[in-house]
């Protein structure tokens, strides 16, 4: 930021305190994190505040930083699917797929079966739904609405459950693999996918809108805060609801597609400012939850769709070799794009992956805008953005 | 506009001053440029109406160490480190190039570029682009934290995952894990066979100076 632009923030206050004679006054600096409910993971945010008023934000990352990218170049291309569900923790399966899409599409000779093209479209969505859930919950947990938490965490529980029948694990799942998933469906998948996307869609969705969504209190502490302008958000790579927040319906699903995403029809949510302004806290919650109806729409179609046969590609090797040359590949993820950056030298082993995870952008952007909010304002703002530590700090 | 028709865009524009070359082997293509030329050709790849790059989708260091610049691989001998992971300078070592990789989206013509540069080992240092794309500040720090990469401009360039009193770049091939750092240590024990059995494990690891001797 440029040294001009931070003394316009807070005219009126310490600047103009401090010639009162015998009255001094200074910016007080404070720590956010890194143990602290509201910053949603491990993340240190130096406040440099003004009374209520915030003057300066530098957010610390790193207290769990692995260097996984590193780890990446002493494992096989099928090892390291097992590292990518620890990035965003919340929504494992989508990064699970972007990985295995970023590999697949640097294999030339592979060709992933349809049924698990749509297994692996239905587990995205899914998983899109219960982390979108978790985003509402903390949310609203942070403007002190704790009810809706208790709420959206019995929904994502009914999720966690389907998975971990799908491939045994609850949080983690390592489900989806270089050519395909590991395992078919168990019996009864798709009714039990179907009863919870019913009760989902058309009660449920109602039920966090009456608690929370068209809430006096919550639409107060949200409306109007924290605004990303579409200019600072392309700036500053803000990506997922963050950009559609700011009123601009774009998604890679539709856009860039991948996988077989072009055979659906879904809508694109995007913030029109029915609260306040265009780009505010809300209009990004708010995408979220009308997200999550697109979502079941998704799943529906594909189960719909889902023909039988193979799971995993027949014909591939034991040993794989990515031929050399490098690739960009991006997808959408529950918090937004995210891109991995692969280069083969055509051994069994990546010579370099670079992940380019979502939340690392769209918190970025908390340095822009985060100056001239109040401090619980600041609180909503970083809610609002829904990041997620493990996949910042990788 | 695809990406070889953009590619012509900047021949055109800049001409061979930007020491441009194209690469249409592997799964992408994407442009080099000459590494103190990044800025100029960034300016226009933002600012052209045509192009209008309005999105830094992934900015990424790379230690092309033991590749050179067709991609053929050269082995590399790694001569030995020093203490702190500071690898003892040797000529082969020192060949070995870092890069920087670009990744450009535009929301509005719905066109992707990828544009790729080198430096030397050596001396590595590249202009920012953070002034063009606010979003690569941070990817550039974090380029300078894992690889050492040196962008002049930069408005804050600092460690941003790891410590700042951290030695070394864990993303260069040639890194090595330091054995301790502010005294707790990083490697991990040797693993006991029997894990009913810890008592003499520990005696022996108090015993030595280190905690990672691997005695045990």
């Amino acid at each position: 930021m440029a040294p001009d632009e931070k003394n316009t923030v807070a005219t009126g206050g310490w600047a103009e305190q401090g010639k009162i004679p015998g009255l001094k006054s200074e910016l007080l600096e404070i720590n956010m994190g890194p143990q602290h409910p509201a910053t949603h993971g491990v993340l240190r945010l130096l406040i440099k505040t003004d009374g209520e008023i915030v003057y300066e934000v530098v957010p610390y990352i790193g207290y769990l930083h692995r260097c996984a990218e590193k780890i990446a170049e002493g494992c096989d291309y099928r090892q390291w699917v097992v590292y990518t569900d620890r990035f965003d923790y919340l929504a494992p399966m989508n990064c699970n797929f972007a990985y295995v899409v970023a590999v697949e599409n640097m294999l030339p000779e592979l060709e992933v079966p349809e049924r698990a093209e749509h297994i692996r479209i239905i587990c995205a969505e899914l998983q899109r739904i219960a982390s979108h859930l978790i985003a509402l919950g903390t949310f609203g947990l942070d403007m002190g609405a704790w009810t809706p938490l208790l709420y959206c965490f019995r929904e994502r529980e009914v999720i966690l459950n389907i998975f971990e029948r799908l491939c045994g694990g609850r949080m983690l799942y390592n489900y989806m693999t270089i050519g395909g998933v590991r395992f078919d469906l168990p019996d009864g998948f798709a009714e039990e996918v179907l009863d919870f996307i019913d009760m989902f869609e058309h009660k449920k969705i109602d039920d966090y809108n009456t608690l929370l969504s068209y809430n006096k209190i919550f639409i107060e502490r949200t409306a109007d805060v924290g605004l990303i302008s579409l200019a600072v958000a392309h700036a500053y790579g803000c990506t997922g609801p963050v950009l559609r927040g700011s009123g601009l319906p774009w998604d890679c699903r539709r856009n860039d597609p991948y996988s077989i995403y072009e055979r659906f029809e879904f809508d694109i949510p995007y913030g029109m400012g029915e609260m306040g302004t265009v780009g505010d806290s809300w209009d990004r919650y708010m995408v979220r939850v009308r997200e999550m109806r697109e979502s079941c729409r998704i799943v529906r179609q594909a189960l719909a769709s889902m023909s039988s046969g193979p799971v995993i590609d027949p014909n591939l090797k034991k040993v794989l070799r990515v031929p050399a040359g490098s690739r960009y590949t991006r997808t959408e993820s529950a918090k937004g794009e995210l891109g991995h950056f692969i280069i083969a030298d055509g051994g069994t082993k990546p010579f370099r992956i670079k992940v380019r995870s979502p939340s690392y952008s769209n918190l970025h952007v908390i340095q822009k805008i985060g100056p001239g909010l109040m401090v619980s304002d600041l609180v909503a703002t970083v809610g609002s953005l829904d990041i997620v530590l493990g996949e910042i700090d990788r | 506009m695809e990406q070889a028709a953009i590619y012509q865009l900047l021949v055109e524009r800049l001409g061979d001053t930007a020491g441009l070359a194209w690469h249409e082997e592997g799964p992408q293509s994407f442009a080099t440029v000459a590494a103190e030329q990044i800025q100029a050709v960034a300016r226009f790849l933002r600012e052209e109406p045509r192009l209008d790059f309005d999105l830094l989708m992934c900015l990424s260091g790379i230690d092309w160490d033991g590749y050179d610049e067709n991609g053929k691989g050269k082995s590399v001998d790694i001569l030995g480190y020093r203490e702190d992971g500071i690898p003892e300078t040797s000529d082969r070592v020192a060949e070995g190039d870092l890069g920087v990789a670009y990744h450009l989206y535009s929301y509005q013509h719905e066109h992707q570029f990828a544009l790729q540069l080198r430096v030397r080992r050596g001396k590595p240092i590249v202009t920012t682009v953070s002034d063009i794309w606010p979003t690569a500040e941070w990817h550039e720090r974090e380029a300078f934290d894992l690889l050492g990469i040196q962008f002049s401009g930069h408005p804050d360039l600092r460690r941003i995952l790891l410590e700042d009193s951290w030695v070394g770049h864990p993303l260069r091939k040639n890194y090595q894990m330091p054995g301790q750092w502010q005294e707790v240590p990083l490697k991990g024990q040797p693993y006991s066979k029997n894990p009913f059995k810890p008592e003499q494990d520990s005696v022996a690891d108090d015993s030595g100076d280190s905690g990672n001797s691997g005695e045990g």
